[in-house]
């Protein structure tokens, strides 16, 4: 065969233009996330080993418990979540952006497992992540997140991915940031809120191309994905308030978590551009965890306070003659 | 005018709290703080909640109550909680009386986080870390009476000026004065490592030794040869600067203040080093384990060359130390770079490697973005405006620090051949407002320097014997500045604005006189002047012709009514004139007199902003190992005075430097200086900023801070830091 019979033959392969941007936002997302790009190495967990022995065993089991669950969720995300979305793109943009988040998601998986090496023993790990296989409501929100994932409608899928990315880790989520409030396992903190940080833009993302693709959809469709969404929040919400009961009863926060869990739910509504499931009265969440939840970059620290959550990589570019004109 | 509140109005203030706010523990009530309230008003009868929750909640349930005076001091002193010989050179009268003084005051915490950071940090406690014993007019009452040395006079004025915040004593000083059981007072101590194996082996085991006692430490490396050079004429056998790099990172790691905090450490190397680009590698994020720098803060000295042959596009050379030591028989660190470049370039004995001064530039900017490393020393600039015989080739961890220094030689057990002279320096800092409000401005600042002149004198590193040397000789001492933001604010001037920078000038100006006047003073009741006096330009009076040759005044009327309204009286050619005679005749006692360091931690004890610079936010986040996240309010803020409170992302690097050039020409020593860029600057804009820094005579140039604020749509709703 000559090349032409064979291109011909073939279809046509289309390489990605970033000159040419169809949706600007995909261009600022890639941007911030490019920007964001950070490895669990450069925080000093180590240096919360003595806040960690100074603990209560609840407290420990608190903690072992949560960065377990969502380890788990993070891999599902990684492995599964963010990759089913990439058939969906509309843009090859969007594709681009979808595998840094593929990555970045395998990056957080990873980072817990930074934190429990650190930490704990390899008995106590191997303990926890049994009890990840056993722990059913975490099991089911996982088991109920992947069936639409896997599922046939590409809609449901990013209904899922928002739920999961603004919503289910939150629960887990809470645990650091009232830590870190309270100065404890601060550098732990530290790198979770820079998974908060690419979280917020995962979800809102996701939640923003839904809506784009949202004016394709015939009006009975788009009741029908409202309604679904509602349900499946519903039912995620229930199984969400028995694993807080659950992981948080010994230590008496449960109340305190569960309004957090309102706040995030009516977050991953708004990202998907509904209405707010819970009034008001029952999002009041700890002002301590809202202030600590503040993804910018700009705490203040010294250089005997460890290296902070806030750290971006710069562009590039070149000085003039008319720069050096002195 | 913007008042502390009195212990009343914080009941009256907590009293009227919303319902909501009844049942929330102090963190939530301070993090209140940084959300709006409902007319989007910033919330800051929460802090002073907070601030008072914090008392009832914590401390006053925490603290070891005594039944009187007398029986608190003799169980400290008993349990060995505090030297007794403090004690013993006053009348027990004199003592109690101290303390009715300080009580007198009705001292109370403006702000949260000053109360917490005081308990947690600075107080003493018990030695199972359970309970508090000392408030803080305790605290002051122990610095007052260990700094004054027996002096009853000098006890009384350091009671009030600290309490009512016009003096700070830095960090160890505040927290280990009167103290059995302690770290060092003094904040900073600078090294030199010479080009052998038995320099580098003490600048190890002097890190150590300092990080162990409470200092930060920064060593010069550039006099270190570079990788490939030859060790004993072999070829290619050295490591380099990096391999000692990891040492010193490893000791400081280990080495912690009785696991108060990590010791701290920074290295320096002069731009034209042969290793510079690979040293400054180490703090990329994707740098290789082997090499890579996490903890060790890193400085690079600039020489004006560097600038010269950056504007013609040239190529800049790098010349290797172990040559350039053969040749001019001096170590590299001594050689003036822009003085002997071309003479160098020239000379075939110098091995050198050359590179592009842009490209230089521009990967320091890439790596301040990516970590806020490295510092920057204007070497020429620093070296002119030095008034003290020698060189100065390299700048501490706070890059406020700016002496010179001579090198040590060593026998092969490590023993002292000679002993040379290392930099330590004492610091503290006025609060500039409170300064101002002083009833005699001249008294505050003697009384400043007399205190940092004791910290000096009662200081002796006896482990580290060219430090206890050079500080013995020199009686260096830093004052500082802080609350120039929350000044300015106060008196409805904008930062960096024309009166902003006027006031600059006229505040340093005055402080610049006093500062002298009080070591000179020193010098004439001691009969004593620091070490090398008569080789300084003090003693040729030399230093004083900017002063006495033009008259300085301020240039807005603004500025002049301050002053005036003040009563602080702005010196005179006639003043300086007697001055210089003065000095010239009986010398001064300390070598340096300033220094304005960064101001982290005693600048929320003493409700002030940091150092003179912008503040970094309206509500700042601050977080600390010891303290998590907390915030807060800049001082004298509140919701009808906002937009005296510009962040200094929003202020800009030149009215910035503008104002550091301002107070720069007053100072002997250095004054720390941070340059804020949004996201949205390029490296291009951290180079102009640092060219402008350059032409305007700044001496040093401290981290690099870069703000990224949440992409819309994924910020946290009614969060004050969040939003410009």
């Amino acid at each position: 065969m000559t090349p032409e019979e064979v291109t011909q033959r073939i279809p046509t392969y289309q390489a990605i233009n970033w000159n040419h941007i169809e949706d600007d936002k995909d261009l600022e997302v890639w941007n911030r996330l490019t920007t964001n790009f950070w490895l669990p190495e450069k925080v000093p967990l180590s240096n919360d080993l003595q806040s960690w022995a100074n603990m209560t065993d609840d407290e420990r089991e608190v903690s072992m418990k949560v960065f377990a669950g969502l380890t788990l969720l993070d891999t599902i995300q990684g492995t599964i979540g963010a990759v089913s979305l990439l058939p969906d793109a509309l843009t090859l943009h969007e594709e681009a952006v979808l595998s840094n988040i593929v990555f970045m998601e395998a990056v957080h998986a990873k980072s817990y497992s930074s934190i429990f090496s650190t930490l704990a023993s390899t008995e106590a790990i191997d303990n926890i992540f049994r009890w990840t296989r056993e722990e059913h409501t975490l099991q089911y929100k996982t088991h109920e997140i992947i069936k639409h994932y896997e599922g046939d409608d590409p809609q449901k899928r990013k209904i899922a991915s928002v739920i999961l990315e603004s919503f289910l880790f939150y629960s887990g989520f809470y645990w650091p940031m009232y830590l870190s409030s309270q100065a404890r396992l601060t550098n732990t903190a530290d790198l979770i809120r820079l998974i908060i940080r690419d979280e917020a833009i995962h979800g809102y993302y996701v939640g923003y191309k839904y809506q784009r693709n949202m004016v394709n959809e015939t009006p009975e469709r788009a009741v029908e994905l409202k309604e679904f969404a509602f349900d499946l929040l519903q039912d995620l919400y229930d199984n969400e308030v028995a694993y807080t009961h659950d992981i948080y009863d010994p230590l008496g926060l449960s109340e305190d978590v569960k309004k957090f869990l309102h706040y995030n739910a009516n977050k991953a509504l708004m990202n998907m551009g509904y209405e707010s499931m819970f009034p008001d009265s029952v999002t009041d969440v700890n002002p301590a965890i809202l202030a600590a939840l503040s993804p910018n970059s700009d705490e203040n620290h010294d250089f005997f306070s460890g290296s902070g959550s806030s750290y971006v990589i710069g562009a590039k570019e070149e000085t003039e003659d008319d720069d050096w004109d002195f | 005018m913007a008042t502390t509140l009195t212990e009343e109005e914080l009941i009256q203030s907590a009293k009227k709290l919303p319902e909501e706010w009844k049942n929330l523990g102090y963190h939530e009530l301070n993090a209140i703080l940084n959300l709006y309230g409902p007319n989007g008003e910033i919330q800051f009868e929460a802090d002073h909640a907070a601030a008072r929750q914090y008392f009832l909640q914590h401390v006053n349930k925490n603290t070891v109550f005594f039944h009187s005076r007398r029986e608190q001091i003799e169980y400290l002193i008993e349990n060995e909680y505090y030297e007794p010989e403090t004690f013993e050179q006053y009348p027990e009268e004199f003592v109690f009386a101290l303390y009715d003084q300080a009580y007198a005051h009705k001292f109370r915490f403006p702000s949260f986080l000053g109360a917490f950071k005081f308990y947690t940090s600075y107080a003493l406690k018990t030695f199972d870390g359970e309970r508090y014993l000392e408030r803080y007019e305790d605290r002051v009452v122990m610095n007052a009476l260990y700094l004054a040395r027996g002096d009853q006079d000098m006890a009384k004025r350091l009671v009030d000026e600290i309490i009512l915040g016009r003096f700070q004593p830095a960090t160890p000083t505040f927290l280990n004065a009167g103290k059995a059981q302690r770290g060092e007072l003094v904040s900073c101590f600078l090294l030199r490592v010479e080009d052998n194996m038995e320099s580098i082996a003490r600048g190890i085991n002097s890190s150590l030794q300092l990080s162990k006692r409470g200092g930060g430490v920064a060593l010069n490396l550039t006099n270190l040869r570079e990788q490939g050079a030859p060790i004993k004429k072999i070829e290619n056998q050295s490591s380099g600067v990096v391999p000692v790099m990891k040492l010193l990172e490893d000791s400081f790691s280990y080495a912690n203040q009785l696991g108060a905090r990590q010791g701290a450490g920074a290295a320096y190397l002069n731009a034209h080093h042969p290793d510079i680009m690979t040293f400054l590698d180490t703090k990329r994020e994707n740098a290789d384990e082997k090499i890579r720098i996490k903890t060790l803060s890193l400085g690079v000295v600039i020489p004006d060359i560097t600038f010269e042959l950056a504007k013609k596009n040239e190529p800049m050379y790098l010349f290797s130390p172990y040559d350039v030591e053969r040749v001019y028989g001096v170590p590299f660190s001594e050689i003036s770079v822009t003085e002997k470049y071309y003479e160098m370039v020239d000379d075939p004995r110098i091995k050198k490697t050359k590179i592009k001064p842009r490209d230089f530039f521009q990967t320091l900017a890439e790596l301040q973005f990516e970590s806020g490393y490295p510092y920057i020393v204007f070497e020429d600039h620093v070296n002119r405006a030095n008034p003290i015989k020698g060189r100065i080739s390299m700048s501490n961890l706070c890059s406020e620090i700016l002496q010179v220094s001579d090198p040590s030689t060593y026998n092969a057990d490590l023993s002292y051949d000679h002993v040379g002279k290392d930099i330590s320096c004492n610091l503290g800092s006025m609060n500039i407002a409170k300064t101002m409000d002083s009833d005699d401005f001249g008294a505050s600042i003697e009384t400043a320097v007399r205190a940092l002149t004791a910290v000096s004198d009662l200081s002796d590193i006896s482990s580290v014997p060219s430090i206890a040397k050079g500080n013995s000789q020199s009686h260096a001492i830093g004052l500082g500045q802080m609350n120039l933001h929350g000044y300015l604010a106060r008196e409805g001037v904008h930062y960096g604005s024309e009166e902003g920078i006027d006031f600059t000038n006229m505040y340093f100006y005055t402080v610049v006189y006093h500062a002298l006047r009080a070591s000179n003073k020193i010098a004439i009741e001691r009969e004593e002047t620091f070490g090398g006096f008569a080789d300084s330009q003090y003693a040729s009076g030399e230093y004083f012709d900017k002063y006495t040759d033009q008259e300085w005044k301020p240039a807005t009327e603004k500025v002049a009514q301050l002053f005036a309204d003040a009563g602080v009286q702005i010196p005179t050619q006639q003043d300086w004139q007697e001055l210089k005679a003065s000095v010239m005749e009986h010398g001064i006692y300390n070598q340096n007199l300033q220094a304005v360091p960064p101001t982290g931690s005693i600048s929320y004890i003493n409700n002030s902003t940091s150092s003179i610079h912008p503040v970094a936010s309206k509500i700042e986040i601050r977080k600390e190992g010891r303290l998590g996240r907390v915030y807060y309010p800049a001082p004298y803020l509140n919701n009808d005075n906002l937009e005296y409170f510009e962040d200094a992302y929003e202020v800009g690097y030149e009215k910035i430097i503008d104002t550091y050039a301002a107070a720069t020409q007053h100072v002997d020593q250095g004054l720390s200086l941070t340059l804020f860029f949004k996201d949205t600057a390029t490296t291009r804009d951290i180079n102009r900023a640092q060219i402008y820094a350059w032409t305007k005579g700044i001496k040093t140039l401290y981290y690099v801070r870069v703000r990224q604020m949440a992409l819309e749509g994924t910020e946290i709703e009614g969060c004050v830091s969040c939003m410009l």
